[in-house]
């Protein structure tokens, strides 16, 4: 689960094009969106795209994507549970 | 100085979608809300759950109808314009002489462009050969095969503003009728569907994999549709004096901007309103004359909440029915404003209102679409169409001629307008500059001629001592291409599986303009030309008939391109890999 965590960082940090961030300013346990690290729709829309492209699981819906999307231990734990590649 | 003292007529029409082919079979399909929204056949994408809203002909079967040869490559875009442009031209009682003979412009909405015939080359790994079929790729190539095919055209320029591309081209060759810069103008949009805008609509998930509802409670996106539809404008004595048959006129139009958010409408509509309120006001009619109201309604949760709010706003307890047709001829983006004009136009002309079709359920706030209505005489008919980057536009169609609403005055000449600011950024280095104005967070999805355009921009705007212009016009011969050509190579490359939003948001023209809007909170007039070279000089025409009629003060103007060694190579252009220039013109009096 660590391993994942550290990698989904770097993937979150290539894929929103957050520049001059390290893995190190994620913290694995604050919200991503609003009040947190302040990504928004789009971003959401991107880290479907990451999903599906990197862990092969498909989300249909956005709205899904609010829980699972929430903080990265949230993303990761979803994508251990779900990931078919 | 009086100026403007005739009424834009409107002679002729024509029209393509998936209802058919011709006012006549867009005529019958309306009446029986017969809709032509189904299976994919023409379009080759592996997306075959997605309903779409195609014209039923293969580009084979438009050529043979246009006389042009089977094995010349021709973009599904221009050859449904042909089509709708010839029907316009005959419905009109103009042949291509009488057209040479005045002084005629073409002005065309696409966004999509020839982008169904480069996207081919580039599946089909197929870029190293003979490079002709780029020439129709960009916008203002795809209009210029049009302007081409027919001869006729003296001036021709191209809209693209997304969805609303074709509504703004008929404002624009309107304000051109007025202001006697051409005779007669053929103004609409075209858009044929394409592996690049579907992926794209898909990538932000707004596409409804059911049949389109707009304003229905369960309404769960868009169906992408394609079609081309033009309207003929000319003065109304030029079109009494040759005896032509005036089926409506051009009584108001507004433009404005949301400048809220990418893809998203403010949850008030705020730009909606703007745009219906000029449109209204300039028309000098209130909100009880409006009989009825053809909305932008693309069925996705959005939209059409925010429409219903903003069109509650505008007319209150006076709101006329309100249909959107986009359940009948689903959403064909550029074009979709064209063929709503014509479609209004034929309800003025056969006294009926088109049904909203796909609506069941009321949605929250008690909105509820007409379902169609016939034997109703229409007066004044509004139609809305919102574009991406809120690019918010509306028309106003009356049956007769509406004394003039104020006194339209020549606010000032051309000589008292002046340059107030010029800034230019020609090189990626310049762009460390942009963090004095934008953090890199806000930036994250920004390229660098996006960066570039908005730092031009406001620079310019503070060494002209301007915080917010009244108007954003923008020039872009080919857009952000380094996105469109990332995400042509990932379309390739994925067989269609995922394609970035980023990617497909930024590839937009219009998205320049938007987010200079966003970036200096403009909600005033918004548009953006994409016609090769000649961009910046429509930009700048239309800047200063802005200032001349006095609508504006100031107005930004921008010249933004960018290149890849590709673009080059397949253009065959020298061309500067980035290039941002903003203007601030001002009236000096």
């Amino acid at each position: 689960m660590e391993e994942l965590i550290q990698l989904l960082k770097k993937q979150i940090i290539e894929v929103l094009n957050l520049e001059g961030m390290t893995p190190e300013d994620i913290e694995v346990d604050a919200p991503l969106f609003g009040e947190g690290m302040g990504l928004d729709s789009i971003d959401v829309l991107e880290l479907i795209v990451l999903l599906d492209r990197q862990y092969g699981i498909k989300l249909t819906n956005p709205a899904e994507g609010k829980e699972i999307f929430r903080t990265v231990r949230t993303m990761a734990e979803y994508i251990y549970e779900h990931r078919t590649k | 100085m009086r100026i403007a003292e005739s009424h834009v007529a409107i002679t002729g029409a024509g029209i393509i979608s998936a209802i058919g082919e011709g006012k006549e079979e867009t005529l019958r399909s309306l009446m029986r809300r017969r809709s032509g929204i189904g299976r994919m056949c023409y379009l080759q994408s592996v997306h075959k759950e997605l309903p779409v809203g195609e014209v039923k002909m293969s580009n084979e079967q438009m050529k043979c109808k246009l006389g042009i040869p089977l094995e010349k490559d021709v973009s599904r875009t221009p050859l449904m314009a042909m089509l709708a442009i010839r029907e316009s031209m005959e419905d009109a009682g103009f042949d291509a002489v009488m057209l040479q003979e005045r002084n005629t412009a073409l002005i065309s909405g696409t966004t999509v462009g020839g982008m169904d015939i480069t996207e081919l080359h580039f599946i089909n790994d197929d870029l190293d050969g003979d490079t002709s079929f780029f020439s129709q790729h960009d916008c203002g190539g795809s209009t210029e095969v049009i302007a081409k095919y027919f001869g006729c055209f003296s001036q021709a320029t191209t809209i693209s503003t997304a969805c609303s591309s074709a509504s703004n081209a008929i404002i624009v060759g309107a304000e051109m009728i007025k202001n006697g810069e051409a005779d007669v103008v053929v103004a609409g949009g075209t858009e044929a569907l394409s592996l690049f805008h579907l992926n794209g609509f898909n990538s932000l998930m707004i596409l409804d994999p059911n049949p389109c509802r707009p304003f229905d409670s369960t309404r769960a996106g868009i169906n992408l549709g394609e079609g081309a539809a033009y309207i003929i404008m000319e003065r109304e004595e030029d079109a009494r004096e040759r005896g032509a048959k005036i089926f409506a006129y051009m009584a108001g139009w507004g433009n404005a901007c949301d400048a809220y958010h990418q893809t998203a409408m403010s949850p008030q509509g705020f730009g909606a309103q703007l745009a219906m309120r000029e449109a209204l006001r300039m028309s000098g009619l209130s909100a009880d004359d409006i009989q009825y109201v053809n909305a932008h309604g693309t069925g996705t949760p959005n939209n059409d909440q925010s429409e219903a709010e903003a069109l509650l706003a505008v007319f209150g307890d006076s709101l006329p029915p309100v249909s959107s047709t986009k359940g009948l001829t689903a959403h064909a983006t550029s074009a979709s404003g064209g063929i709503e004009a014509v479609i209004c136009l034929l309800a003025m002309e056969h006294h009926f209102i088109p049904s909203n079709v796909g609506w069941k359920h009321p949605m929250d706030g008690g909105f509820i679409p007409c379902m169609g209505a016939d034997g109703v005489y229409l007066k004044n008919v509004l139609s809305n169409s919102f574009g991406f980057g809120g690019n918010d536009s509306a028309l106003i169609f009356s049956a007769s001629p509406a004394p003039p609403a104020y006194e339209e005055t020549m606010a000032t000449q051309d000589e008292n307008i002046r340059q107030s600011a010029v800034v230019e950024v020609k090189s990626e280095e310049e762009l460390t500059d942009m963090g004095k104005y934008i953090k890199p967070f806000e930036a994250r999805r920004m390229g660098k001629l996006m960066k570039a355009s908005i730092l031009s921009s406001l620079k310019a705007l503070e060494k002209a001592g301007i915080e917010v212009p009244d108007a954003i016009v923008t020039a872009t011969a080919y857009g952000q291409v380094c996105n469109s050509e990332h995400l042509l190579a990932s379309l390739a490359g994925s067989k269609e599986m995922t394609v970035s939003p980023t990617l497909f948001m930024q590839s937009t023209h219009n998205t320049l303009s938007a987010n200079i809007a966003i970036q200096t909170h403009c909600h005033g007039y918004n548009i953006t030309y994409s016609h090769g070279r000649a961009s910046l000089e429509w930009a700048l025409r239309d800047a200063r008939r802005l200032i001349r009629s006095g609508r504006c003060g100031n107005v930004l103007v921008g010249y933004h391109d960018e290149c890849t060694p590709l673009f080059r190579r397949l253009k065959g252009e020298v061309t500067q890999e980035l290039y941002s220039m903003s203007i601030v013109l001002s009236c000096s009096k």
